[in-house]
């Protein structure tokens, strides 16, 4: 137990270094953070703590620890519980009661609803075996938990992408995620980002449409898409007024609109807003809660040479060398990110979560009871049985023979108590 | 209305504390008495606050530093409460009181306004992950409280060995309490981030330091099964300990800002 013990105070003191200096940064930053002592951060990988090599060795080291302790242990628990009643039957008594001690403890262990069984003329009250599995149960789903848990954080491939409403993303193995639509606020006006997508897998079969927003992503045959950011992009369609042929063109970032590759416009960017002041003059609002409420498209006209910069206001129309350009209303489109991971992978982890709670209650909440009982006094038995003995010291006081050994603590480490 | 009973179980607290030390000082049961009722009054305040918040906001008013520390602070009331009723433990008052006290002044210092839910926290297991945090500090808080009474005792020359033994092990048991509710914590925050974030783990700050503790409080449990470890070693660890619980409420969120600064 002291070798698990001093490695479980070395992940502790890696995470506290791990929190207080920054992970992950640049070279420089840490240079003008910690100037002459940056070089031994880098050094020690201090930088990078929970992925350098001796985080990793201390934290493989405990699951070997672990897992040798508990396979001991489990075999030596599961030995003694054959045996358990019988030499809880032979135990000397701790404590020589008087009758009405004796009728107090039947009593208080009847109340409990202690199992009673009679071997040799003594008389045995159990309860709660099952909890001397506990400890085991927790350190073995501690092992799966991270076992499960370094897969689940290695073997998933996450992409994030963004995407128009109306088209559709196709990875790398051919799933393709197509967005519906993507709305910044709901009918309330409450802002809730969601987009409605569905997902088709490589092999065909594909989703229902289905409303993601943060906190419910949508999961599809190992491919799960989840709502991380959005954007609003400028719409322009533009329009040849010769042949009447047109296109619409959703812009994010500097672009320009030409048929000839001279004269047209150059999209610079979209505001959410303006203030205008009484002479007339606009000051753009670029900060933004997500909505735009009073758009206004910035671009550059580019005609014969000359650039002349321009503000339009969706509904505007600019005509530059036989070609028209409508600005429309802006389109909002989500972020999204993509998680493809093998399908089994979160629920084995999950199953070791439940695992660890269930383990847990058996170890703190289902304490085994095991109690002897003769015509002169009692014993009590198992690992776990300090609450018990407490509760009967204090419960029988004044009711034992003088003479008595003190209450005393369970022994050290006795066979349900885990040492690993 | 909804600050007088705030600011009401904040003066309730603490006129508690106050009588509850005087009745020390004079030994004097009537002041007890009367501290417990304050104290009773003040928990009463503070849960109609709670409330009368959660139904005005239409939520678990468990959403920043303040809701958080205002129901740390219940939590801690309300274990007293059931610690006293059950056990009898009126001689945990003079330490809880105050710690209830002094965890309520914290929240008051917060920005206290009404917000809606942020979209982030919209989520099942927002009440699961952060209901589990509360009791699970306030168990931690109380099992320092407990070590704080059990060194004071056992100073004295004639204390009680059985009372003293009630003590350590009523400690422990908070402390087993408290730990199986941070792993609830835990590993519900690790399947929420894995819905929000798409990753069970980031390293953030607050997740780092919920390890921290967890880590802790296994060393605790791991050496409170050996007989060497009991009494006023293990008290003086649980009381440690607390301060790294406080940290990772207060500090984390003060000084390591990460994916947890909400509010
Ligand atoms: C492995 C993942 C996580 C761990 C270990 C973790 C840990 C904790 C802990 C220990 C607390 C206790 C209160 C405190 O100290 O402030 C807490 C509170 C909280 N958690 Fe998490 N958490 C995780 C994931 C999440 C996620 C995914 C969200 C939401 C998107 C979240 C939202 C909150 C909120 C709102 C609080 C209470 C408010 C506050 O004190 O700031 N947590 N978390």
């Amino acid at each position: 137990m002291r070798f698990g013990l001093i490695l479980l105070g070395i992940i502790g003191i890696c995470s506290v270094v791990g929190s207080v200096i920054p992970q992950g940064e640049t070279v420089a930053f840490y240079a003008k953070k910690y100037q002459q002592l940056h070089g031994y951060i880098l050094l020690l990988g201090l930088n990078d703590m929970f992925h350098g090599w001796f985080f990793i060795s201390v934290s493989a080291l405990l699951c070997l620890n672990l897992t040798l302790c508990s396979l001991v242990r489990i075999r030596s628990v599961v030995r003694s519980a054959k045996t358990e009643q019988s030499r809880a039957a032979a135990l000397p008594n701790e404590q020589t009661l008087t009758a009405r001690g004796q009728d107090l403890l039947r009593s208080e262990l009847e109340r409990r609803h202690c199992r009673k069984t009679e071997i040799g003329g003594v008389t045995l009250y159990s309860k709660n075996s099952f909890g001397r599995y506990g400890t085991f149960i927790v350190h073995l789903s501690i092992l799966l938990t991270v076992i499960f848990g370094v897969a689940a954080l290695s073997l998933p491939t996450v992409t994030d992408q963004s995407c128009f409403p109306g088209e559709a993303l196709t990875m790398a193995d051919g799933t393709r995620i197509y967005v519906d639509s993507f709305h910044i606020e709901d009918t309330e006006g409450k802002l809730d980002y969601a987009s409605v997508i569905s997902i088709t897998l490589p092999n065909g079969r594909s989703s229902e449409k289905t409303e993601i927003r943060v906190n419910y992503p949508l999961s599809f045959g190992g491919c799960k898409v989840y709502q991380q950011t959005y954007g609003t992009a400028g719409s322009i369609t533009v329009r040849n007024m010769e042949t009447g042929g047109e296109d619409t063109f959703t812009l994010t970032e500097y672009a320009l609109l030409s048929m000839d590759g001279q004269n047209g416009i150059w999209y610079e960017a979209l505001y959410p807003g303006y203030i205008r002041d009484p002479d007339g003059n606009f000051t753009l609002i670029t900060s933004t809660s997500g909505h735009y409420d009073d758009p206004v498209y910035q671009v550059l006209v580019s005609q014969d040479g000359t650039f002349t910069p321009v503000l339009a206001f969706p509904g505007d129309v600019l005509e530059v060398a036989g070609v028209s350009y409508e600005f429309n209303a802006p389109v909002e489109y989500p972020g999204l990110r993509i998680k493809q991971s093998p399908m089994l992978l979160n629920a084995l982890l999950i199953a070791s979560f439940t695992l660890m709670i269930v383990g847990l209650y058996l170890s703190f909440f289902l304490q085994p009871i095991l109690v002897k009982l003769d015509a002169d006094g009692y014993a009590t038995a198992g690992g776990k049985r300090e609450g018990l003995q407490l509760d009967l010291a204090v419960l029988l006081s004044g009711e034992t023979v003088p003479s008595s050994p003190e209450i005393q603590k369970p022994q050290n480490e006795t066979e349900e108590t885990n040492p690993c | 209305m909804l600050n007088v009973l705030f600011f009401g179980s904040l003066v309730l607290f603490f006129a508690a504390l106050c009588l509850e030390f005087a009745s020390l000082s004079f030994k004097k049961e009537t002041l007890g008495k009367l501290a417990w009722y304050g104290f009773l009054g003040g928990f009463a305040a503070l849960t109609m606050y709670l409330v009368a918040r959660g139904v005005i906001a239409q939520r678990f008013p468990l959403s920043n530093q303040f809701e958080f520390g205002a129901a740390f602070a219940w939590g801690i009331a309300l274990m007293l409460i059931v610690l006293r009723l059950r056990l009898k433990a009126e001689w945990l008052s003079a330490v809880a009181m105050p710690m209830t006290f002094l965890v309520l002044s914290y929240a008051a210092l917060q920005p206290r306004e009404i917000t809606e839910l942020m979209p982030a926290l919209r989520s099942a297991w927002f009440v699961f992950h952060i209901g589990s945090a509360v009791f699970s500090y306030s168990s931690f808080v109380l099992a320092g409280c407990v070590g704080v009474r059990y060194l004071l005792l056992s100073r004295k020359g004639d204390a009680d060995e059985l009372k003293l033994h009630q003590m350590d092990y009523l400690s422990y048991r908070l402390v087993a309490l408290g730990f199986l509710l941070l792993t609830v914590v835990i590993l519900t925050g690790a399947i929420w981030a894995e819905q929000a974030w798409s990753s069970f783990w980031t390293w953030d700050p607050k997740e780092v330091w919920a390890l921290i503790t967890w880590i802790l409080y296994a060393v605790y449990l791991h050496l409170r099964l050996n007989r060497k470890h009991s009494g006023a070693k293990m008290a003086w660890f649980v009381i440690i300990a607390v301060s790294v619980v406080l940290f990772t409420f207060v500090g984390v969120n003060t000084l390591m800002p990460g994916l947890h600064s909400y509010g």
